[in-house]
């Protein structure tokens, strides 16, 4: 096995400095090429933590089974550089959503150019996996999120990632202009990955995310097929747009949970309260509008009326 | 009388938080005109103008000013984004979410699907339909029209105006995401305004932007007895392939003279790029064609592939790229 390193785009910036996006390469034989990128958005770190775990597995692998990596293994772990080292969610300056600007343009804006990088990096791998770690308002259980036009390809994919929840969505015009649905209509297998919550890491979603990687990479043949993995742990509920409810704030301030991230709820149950540090009482109590298991649950307290707080997929 | 407003909501501690709007003229009539200004809070130019033109319409409706009347009902919505325009913030401050890409929104949904919601609803069935905008912090537009996929009507409204540039542009997925987008389901004319640059005004284009409102009062008959000005009559149509962005292929800073508006000939210098550090001039940029200056960058600091002219030429350009993410 090899280990690479090397920048998949190099941009200089206006003042002496340059703007790489770095990969970390492992190289086994002549098996498919599969892929992990991070950090399409500056606020989102769990999917970099995966990235390292993903390293010292892989490197920990070269020393205890060298021949086991039958194919390649691509590690992007911050494809939004200047976002991650500033700290925003966009690309700074451009203030633009990385994930809205592909499949890019490489003599376009900044964000053009990263995208039109990538896109070259990553076309034609055998699978993409792109991990998103929610923002800094909402809290996901670990899942997949699968556009209804790739369910075909992807589902059977997705079943073995380890993960909590499948949800399908219907198709929204502006959602084309993201990585996985530009790599998926032109023929790369990419699935996006949600978990955790923005600016911060949540290891025990790591390690079951990467159970899950490795044996789909196994199944795959990136991996030696007598190769032996922890087994997954997790089956994935499957959601799509007619069993999940959203619970938007019906008022201003700040949002209490009564309840756990991943629970089973009952239609009515209170969920949580909004307050306002001006009055004692409670301004409105959350209630389930269904039987069900909620998967989103708000992480930042203020709430604007409209704000999401929670989303439960009926069961 | 006590102000009417598209949306009240609550906020969560500085006050309660609502969206006020001018409702002149015949009152329970449909609008004969809506305009729309500060769907990004830092956009100043369309807010002044729009509070400005108001207040005159006021007087007109009012009877203060005898020379005048007002033919129909217009709606006038100054700042969609009040929060953003108090906090100098292009976006919807809370969520950092762009209510330019929340049309047509949604009673029931995030905050920022609410607002354009009910900017979509208190618009859609007007006659005319208008949204203000000033580019971004980075970059100055010639005022100017910009059409989506026009009708017929809609090229032969815009011309009413009196603007130095009608530009026909291609619509793309970021633009259906917006309010000119969704008023394009609703039958009518409906038009956006580039006007200047965010972040601060630019009289002379504020005082342009207001001559073009009171001429398509004027020509539609919906305020009468106005003497447009002579000078405002130089208007020019560019279809979509008349259209010539200039990017950069150098990083660097980006030094310039000249004016939006000015007819360029081939080879004229627009700007230079210098190396920051080293002080060394790094490229010239000069026109590649004569054509109508309709944008120039005012952000020295440049990157590789940044927009720095838009010129508007007589003839096809051979080149229909649009550069992404400097939409309205």
């Amino acid at each position: 096995m090899e280990i690479l390193h090397d920048d998949i785009v190099s941009l200089a910036l206006p003042y002496r400095e340059t703007l790489r996006v770095q990969r970390t390469s492992f190289v086994g034989g002549g098996g498919p090429r599969v892929a992990v990128i991070a950090g399409i958005h500056g606020d989102e770190l769990e999917g970099l933590f995966v990235c390292h775990r993903l390293a010292a597995w892989l490197e920990q692998l070269a020393a205890s089974h060298p021949h086991a990596l039958r194919g390649r293994v691509d590690l992007v772990p911050a494809i939004n550089p200047l976002g991650i080292d500033t700290l925003e969610r966009f690309v700074p300056v451009f203030d633009a959503d990385l994930n809205r600007n592909f499949p890019g343009d490489a003599e376009g804006l900044l964000p053009q150019r990263i995208a039109a990088g990538a896109m070259a990096a990553l076309s034609g791998a055998a699978l993409v996996i792109d991990i998103h770690a929610s923002n800094i308002y909402l809290r996901e259980i670990p899942q997949v999120r699968i556009a209804e036009d790739f369910a075909a390809t992807l589902v059977p994919l997705a079943q073995g990632m380890n993960l909590d929840l499948i949800w399908l969505h219907g198709a929204v015009t502006v959602l084309e202009a993201t990585i996985a649905h530009s790599l998926n209509s032109t023929g790369t297998p990419c699935l996006v990955v949600e978990m955790g919550v923005g600016m911060r890491i949540t290891p025990a979603f790591t390690e079951q995310l990467l159970i899950g990687i490795v044996n789909v990479w196994r199944t795959l043949g990136v991996l030696a097929p007598d190769l032996e993995l922890p087994p997954p742990t997790h089956t994935p509920l499957v959601a799509d747009d007619s069993n999940v409810h959203y619970l938007n704030a019906a008022t201003s301030g700040l949002f209490v949970p009564d309840i756990e991230h991943w629970m089973a709820v009952r239609r009515e149950q209170t969920l949580g309260r909004i307050v306002s540090p001006l009055h004692g009482g409670t301004l409105a109590a959350v209630r389930s509008p269904v039987d069900g298991i909620l998967f989103t649950l708000r992480e930042y307290p203020a709430v604007y009326e409209g704000s999401l707080m929670a989303r439960i997929m009926a069961v | 009388m006590t102000t009417p407003t598209l949306l009240e909501m609550t906020a969560p501690l500085r006050d309660d938080f609502a969206i006020p709007y001018h409702d002149l003229g015949p009152a329970g009539e449909r609008p004969a005109l809506a305009l729309v200004a500060g769907l990004h809070g830092n956009e100043l130019n369309g807010i002044f103008v729009l509070s400005r033109l108001a207040e005159f319409l006021a007087r007109v409706a009012d009877g203060r000013e005898p020379a005048h009347a007002l033919r129909g009902r217009v709606v006038i919505v100054p700042a969609v984004n009040v929060l953003g325009v108090n906090t100098r913030s292009r976006r919807w401050p809370f969520d950092k979410t762009d209510i330019n890409r929340m049309f047509p929104g949604y009673d029931a949904g995030e905050t920022t699907q609410r607002i354009a919601n009910a900017v979509f609803q208190a618009t859609r069935a007007a006659r005319y339909r208008v949204d203000i905008h000033s580019s971004n912090l980075d970059f100055e537009e010639l005022p100017q029209v910009r059409l989506y996929e026009p009708s017929e009507d809609e090229k032969a409204s815009a011309l009413l105006f009196g603007l130095p540039a009608v530009i026909e542009r291609r619509t793309d997925q970021v633009f259906t995401s917006t309010l000119g987008h969704a008023w394009r389901g609703a039958g009518g004319e409906s038009f956006v305004i580039q006007a200047g640059r965010a972040g601060d005004l630019q009289l002379p284009h504020c005082e342009r932007l207001f001559r073009a409102l009171m001429a398509f009062l004027h020509h539609t008959g919906l305020v009468t007895g106005i003497d447009l000005a002579a000078e405002d009559q130089d208007t020019h149509y560019f279809g979509v392939d008349r259209t010539l962005s200039l990017v950069s292929d150098h990083a660097g800073l980006f030094v310039t003279h000249v004016q939006v508006g000015t007819w360029l000939q081939a080879g004229a210098l627009i700007g230079e790029v210098y190396d920051g550090f080293s002080g060394e001039r790094r490229a010239e940029v000069r026109a590649p064609t004569a054509g109508l200056l309709s944008g120039i960058r005012r952000q020295p600091l440049l990157y590789e592939g940044d927009l720095i002219a838009r010129l508007q030429t007589r003839t096809p350009t051979g080149s229909e790229k649009q550069v992404k993410g400097q939409e309205q």
